[in-house]
């Protein structure tokens, strides 16, 4: 679709989780509302179910220059289609716990949210009905307080089973996986056929990704998408005091604007400080919204904690979500690892469905075999694999951060350089559950048992929300301390990373952040 | 040829992709390219010498598969419809580059230790290399990082070994391709 010519209410940048939501709850909301999406359109019928195909999905614009002992893995973490990097998630929809958003105030370590979890419950519960999540809030006793779940856990195929016998033998609890995929029909779509290819997209309506949810609502409320549509700059007024719209180059290199009374950005944690930083004026010589200086700092990570193993009974590992069957919650509490040396929370997502290629599939589990030991090692393995992966909590650290590099693009942007080591703390949280769920793959009766390097999943932080203005970017609704009608939306917004995956969040941050705005709208815009 | 999604599923994995024969595109999968004997448009024909010697001691079988030719492929493909999984390992596009290069080093290395280029080699020379820059830069090698060489390949030649409908098949598992639903829904 073309972009208008005329001003529009908002401009939302970036069609992911975040974009798609808000895009969807202000067009609902009577805003004329346009999405600018630098990737190309990606419809249903191009989900193909491959590994190899599903590279499209990856980030694909421009390079991120990536530094530090534990890179984000940028290009394989990021998405570069409509529906961004949710058309490539793998939907374990958990929420964080009470504690997680008072982690200075608790433990003194981390950073206190500007919300507690009384403040954003409501929204989790709204956006489970809306989106649909299969799980079972009775079994999943660690889950904090929220309605029940719309939809029964999701069946359990062999591996989960083989699994979950290891935990209970280490006196240990599962639960089904809180998944926002169909177990049964819901609203018109259609149940899931567990068949292994959430990596690759879900072509038929079964996971929550915005092509399924938020972007029908929003295109169906008069909302415009223009694909192919690369964000350069946003643009302010002559005193720098609001934004006024964005700069963009087309598919051809053509510089356009598009002014709007709201700017949101929601082009995930790497591109939103990139180009804030890119956008410094006279008025705002540091980049917008940065007289914090925090603009581009806490760039965050799960480092993942890989376990596999061989067990000598069928385990139907391609079944089933990538995102696993199951999930244990038993080392969330902060401390549970302390005197390992280690702080935060995780989460193991057990029975993860696997296929025979690619970054995450069963070859590359074990990287040093190669000629026909490869190929012994794949038959067996097909048959007998098995594993799970830990999402561990990566504490903020202010030198993880984005920031601009000496190289541009070819419409003249600077690139995004991000730097991200690893915290001490962090890293022998990762050490102390590789150990934790080595003993569960033993009890659970592996007859090989191996873990996985350090690798990231998901990007989070870069634009932090906070109370206080010299330490944070963004007000508890994303609303920029330095300038009101600028918006940020996304995983980007988060003080902590918590110890789930957090596109659950980011869309109960996002509705709230949606109803603030429209019933505040007339004392944000300019 | 019309490619209906049917005969595309049938073909999933790498599946079909559009190469030019006597001008003219054709859709056939980079096994079928290699049957017939479709001219390269990136690689010289020293480069998928040693790509193929390379495949059959990183995966034996990934030559006849079509390895050389899908990395051909690819490297005249945009970055935002890449299919080779270099394009997430932090290698700024393009990646021809590095796929030369590492060829070229790899032949450089084997030159230097065995006076033969490494298609020229024995099965047992070439397994002896790979082990060797698989493991670290070995003395002499001058390209892309070895291990990393090592790793990007290995998973080219898994990519069209397993990564097909037949692999998958081949190790006893379904391959499950979403089917298409009586409604899709939306629509």
């Amino acid at each position: 679709m073309n972009v208008p010519d005329e001003k529009v209410d908002a401009v939302v940048v970036g069609s992911g989780a975040a974009g798609s939501a808000i895009a969807a709850k202000l067009a609902v909301g009577g805003k004329k509302v346009v999405i600018l999406e630098a990737g190309p359109e990606r419809g249903n019928d191009d989900l193909v179910s491959s590994a190899i195909w599903a590279r499209r999905l990856k980030w694909g614009g421009d390079p991120v220059i990536e530094d530090g002992e534990n890179p984000v893995g940028h290009v394989f973490n990021a998405g570069y289609c409509v529906g961004g990097t949710a058309m490539h998630h793998f939907a374990v929809w958990p929420r964080l716990h009470a504690e997680d958003f008072q982690s200075r105030s608790l433990y003194d370590e981390g950073a206190d949210w500007p919300i507690t979890y009384d403040d954003i419950q409501p929204y989790y519960d709204e956006v489970q009905e809306e989106c649909g999540i299969a799980g079972d809030a009775e079994r999943e006793i660690w889950r904090p307080p929220g309605d029940p779940y719309p939809m029964p856990g999701v069946p359990l195929f062999a591996q989960g089973e083989i699994l979950a016998s290891g935990f209970e033998k280490q006196g240990m609890s599962t639960a089904p996986l809180p998944l926002a995929v169909t177990s049964t029909e819901y609203k018109g779509r259609t149940p899931c056929i567990w068949d292994g290819w959430c990596d690759a997209g879900c072509p038929i309506g079964a996971l929550a990704n915005p092509l399924t949810i938020h972007l029908p609502i929003a295109l169906k409320a008069g909302a415009i998408l223009a694909a192919n549509t690369t964000v350069t700059r946003v643009l302010t007024n002559a005193s720098g005091e609001y934004v006024t719209g964005v700069e963009y180059a087309t598919k051809t290199g053509e510089k356009k604007q598009v002014m709007a009374d709201l700017v949101v950005m929601a082009a995930f944690s790497i591109q939103i400080p990139r180009l804030l930083l890119a956008s410094s004026s006279d008025e705002h010589p540091h980049g917008l919204a940065n007289s914090s200086r925090t603009v581009g700092q806490y760039i965050m990570t799960h480092p993942a904690a890989l376990v596999y193993g061989i067990f000598e009974e069928q385990t139907q590992c391609y079944m089933g979500a990538v995102g696993g069957q199951l999930v244990n919650q038993d080392s969330y509490a902060k401390n549970t690892h302390a005197a390992s040396g280690a702080f935060g929370s995780y989460q193991w997502m057990i029975a993860n469905a696997v296929k025979p290629n690619d970054l995450i599939g069963i070859s590359n589990t074990r990287p040093d075999l190669f000629g026909n030991d490869l190929h012994d090692f794949m038959k067996n393995s097909a048959q007998h694999f098995a594993t799970m992966t830990g999402v561990i909590e990566d504490l903020p650290v202010a030198e993880n951060q984005v920031t601009l590099s000496d190289q541009a693009d070819a419409h003249g942007t600077p690139l995004a350089k991000v730097t991200h080591s690893t915290h001490a703390k962090s890293k022998a949280l990762w050490v102390a559950a590789l150990a934790e769920g080595r003993a569960v793959f033993e009890a659970a009766g592996a007859t090989e048992v191996w873990t996985g390097p350090q690798v990231a999943m998901h990007i989070i932080g870069g634009t932090i929300m906070g109370d206080d203005p010299q330490s944070s970017v963004t007000n508890s609704y994303g609303q920029c301390h330095d300038i009101a009608n600028l918006v940020i939306a996304g995983s980007g917004l988060f003080p902590t990373s918590a110890g789930v995956n957090p596109t659950f969040t980011i869309h109960a941050l996002t509705s709230r952040a949606g109803d603030h705005l429209l019933a505040n709208w007339n004392s944000i815009i300019p | 040829m019309a490619q209906t999604r049917r005969s595309f599923l049938r073909n999933t994995g790498i599946g079909l992709l559009t190469f030019y024969v006597s001008g003219c595109e054709v859709e056939m999968t980079p096994q079928e390219a290699r049957e017939r004997k479709v001219a390269f448009g990136v690689l010289s024909g020293t480069e998928v010498t040693t790509l193929d010697a390379l495949g059959e001691i990183l995966l034996p079988g990934s030559s006849a598969a079509g390895l050389s030719h899908f990395i051909d492929h690819q490297l005249g493909a945009s970055i935002e419809d890449q299919l080779l999984m270099i394009k997430y390992l932090g290698v700024p596009a393009p990646f021809a580059p590095f796929y030369q290069g590492g060829l070229a080093a790899l032949n450089g290395f084997s030159r230097a230790h065995k006076s033969q280029t490494f298609a020229d080699l024995s099965q047992a020379d070439q397994t002896e290399l790979v082990g060797q820059f698989a493991q670290a830069n070995p003395d002499g090698w001058e390209g892309p990082p070895g291990p990393f060489f090592y790793f990007v390949l290995r998973n080219d030649a898994v990519d069209v070994v397993y990564g097909t409908q037949a692999g998958v098949e081949s190790l006893g598992i379904p391959y499950m391709a979403h089917i298409e639903p009586p409604s899709r829904w939306g629509e």
